[in-house]
């Protein structure tokens, strides 16, 4: 079923339709659980990454949403368990909520693999802000895992914040090298994250310059 | 004209530009590899990955040209959304636009399905009339004039410049019989493509090798005069020799071919002209080494909408 919706389904809307460029997409990512990061603008993000995500993978990776948006309308919390199979973790403090964090690892120590927006919201179209510590806590915990950067360019045009509906506008997923952290501590690796994400964003814009 | 495969069922003038273009291909991917074992340079490696790509769209191009009458109209229909889909993201239109660039694409079935079902009136008026009202109209109705000017003038525009003109191939296949004229409505086809692909390679050949005065050097420092005249002269000549793909007699081809090249050079200019405004290289990357559909059709689409008409006035007229 995931595999039909994002193999085929999903990357044919994507490419045929919207007209997304794939770069740096490698087949021999590595085996196990892996978290992919990437900015986030759209709700394109998570379905697009999902395609990129290798095929034995898919049932094992989950996209990680936000209780509070996607948590309080039955057709929404199911179609994001169901259909994008996600875990939704809270972003607020509650009393008697479980630590996402906690929840989160425990996830990757079962060997399941993550997509996440550090960013936590999708925030201004077209512009990234600063990465939350979440990624820096869940890599510094899990030393072997790698973490790869994703930078997606342009999927706001195609579904911006607010709109239910999709206008083809084109974009580009640009998948980065592996990043394995071994002592850095939270903070550095939630800005060198950060960094290299940025510097793909750079990279494309200086690419195709006069 | 003799087929060079009698068992095949297509006619013998297009079994004779598909060998053409075959040749010319197997040549130039035989002399660029030489040149890079050679003399291994920037351009060798450029011209390798160029010709690679021609390749993939004269396959492109030829398969589905002779496939199917249907399966050509769905092609050039493809094209036309990819480029629409390729020069609105430059465009930075306002997200309440979102609606009008929806019609814009929805322009598109609709005027094949006019070209398909041989509607030649409407086709002929359907966007320059019925669409260079309504969708200014529609930007109006939003109620906000803010930066609406520019795109009144920008939505129509594209319209014309990426469907009206692509479409006129489509319309290629309502030509009526000529006594006479067997490659038909895929020869004419096959015919532009060759002209306006051959154009675009021989003013950059001419200009490489001879190039010494810009045409328009704040628009495009790559064209030269010399890469001009030696391209438009070599594709009326071209245009003679390969006029069996038409009915035209040879001051008529030469004619044709002489509008085609100029109007192919006009459309790359108006592109570049574009795109060094929004100050971009290239508008996309779906070819490697041409850029974007819209980098490389740019000149086919300039040319598509005069050589039907030329053909329509020497020949059905």
């Amino acid at each position: 079923m995931l595999i039909f919706l994002y193999k085929f389904f999903w990357r044919a809307v994507l490419g045929v339709v919207i007209g997304l460029r794939y770069l740096g997409v490698k087949s021999d990512v590595p085996d196990g659980p892996v978290i992919y990061i990437a900015n986030h603008n759209s709700h394109l993000d998570a379905i697009s990454m999902m395609t990129v995500v290798p095929r034995h993978r898919l049932h094992l990776t989950h996209s990680v949403a936000a209780q509070d948006f996607f948590g309080n309308s039955f057709f929404r919390k199911w179609s994001m368990e169901n259909l994008v199979n996600a875990v939704l973790i809270s972003r607020k403090k509650g009393a008697n909520d479980v630590d996402p964090i906690e929840f989160l690892d425990a996830l990757l120590r079962a060997g399941r693999s993550l997509i996440l927006f550090p960013e936590g919201t999708r925030g201004v179209p077209g512009s990234m802000g600063d990465f939350k510590r979440g990624v820096g806590h869940l890599a510094s915990r899990h030393p072997g895992i790698p973490v790869i950067p994703i930078y997606l360019d342009g999927l706001y045009r195609n579904l911006p914040k607010g709109r239910a509906m999709i206008v083809p506008f084109g974009g580009n997923l640009i998948m980065g090298e592996p990043m394995i952290f071994s002592d850095e501590d939270v903070d550095q690796i939630t800005s060198q994250t950060q960094k290299a994400i940025e510097t793909m964003a750079q990279q494309l814009r200086d690419s195709n310059r006069i | 004209m003799n087929k060079l495969i009698p068992m095949w069922g297509m006619s013998a003038e297009i079994q004779w530009v598909i060998f053409i273009i075959l040749c010319i291909l197997v040549a130039s991917s035989v002399a660029w590899f030489i040149l890079g074992k050679l003399k291994p340079s920037k351009l060798a490696t450029e011209l390798q990955v160029r010709t690679r790509s021609w390749w993939v769209m004269c396959a492109c191009f030829i398969v589905t040209t002779l496939v199917h009458p249907l399966v050509t109209l769905l092609g050039l229909m493809y094209l036309s959304y990819a480029l629409l889909r390729e020069m609105y993201p430059l465009l930075n239109l306002d997200a309440r636009e979102r609606n009008t660039v929806l019609v814009c694409y929805a322009t598109v079935p609709i005027q094949y399905a006019l070209a398909y079902f041989g509607m030649e009136t409407l086709f002929l008026a359907f966007i320059p009339v019925f669409m260079f009202v309504f969708i200014p109209f529609l930007l109006v109705v939003r109620g906000e004039t803010e930066g609406i000017v520019r795109s009144i003038s920008l939505m129509p525009y594209s319209l014309i410049a990426w469907v009206y003109g692509m479409s006129h191939l489509a319309l290629l296949f309502q030509l009526p019989e000529y006594p006479g004229f067997t490659a038909g409505p895929q020869g004419l086809l096959l015919y532009l493509i060759f002209l306006v692909g051959m154009n675009d390679v021989l003013q950059f050949a001419w200009g490489k090798t001879l190039g010494k005065r810009p045409v328009l050097p704040t628009v495009s420092p790559n064209k030269t005069w010399e890469g001009l005249i030696g391209g438009v002269l070599s594709i009326t000549l071209i245009a003679v020799a390969m006029r069996f793909l038409t009915p035209l007699n040879i001051w008529q081809a030469a004619l044709t071919g002489f509008v085609t090249a100029v109007a192919g050079f006009m459309g790359d200019a108006i592109a570049s002209g574009m795109k060094r405004d929004i100050g971009i290289k290239n508008s996309g990357h779906a070819i490697p080494g041409h850029g974007g559909y819209l980098d490389r059709l740019d000149g086919f689409s300039a040319a598509a909408a005069p050589f039907f008409h030329l053909i329509f006035f020497f020949c059905y007229h």
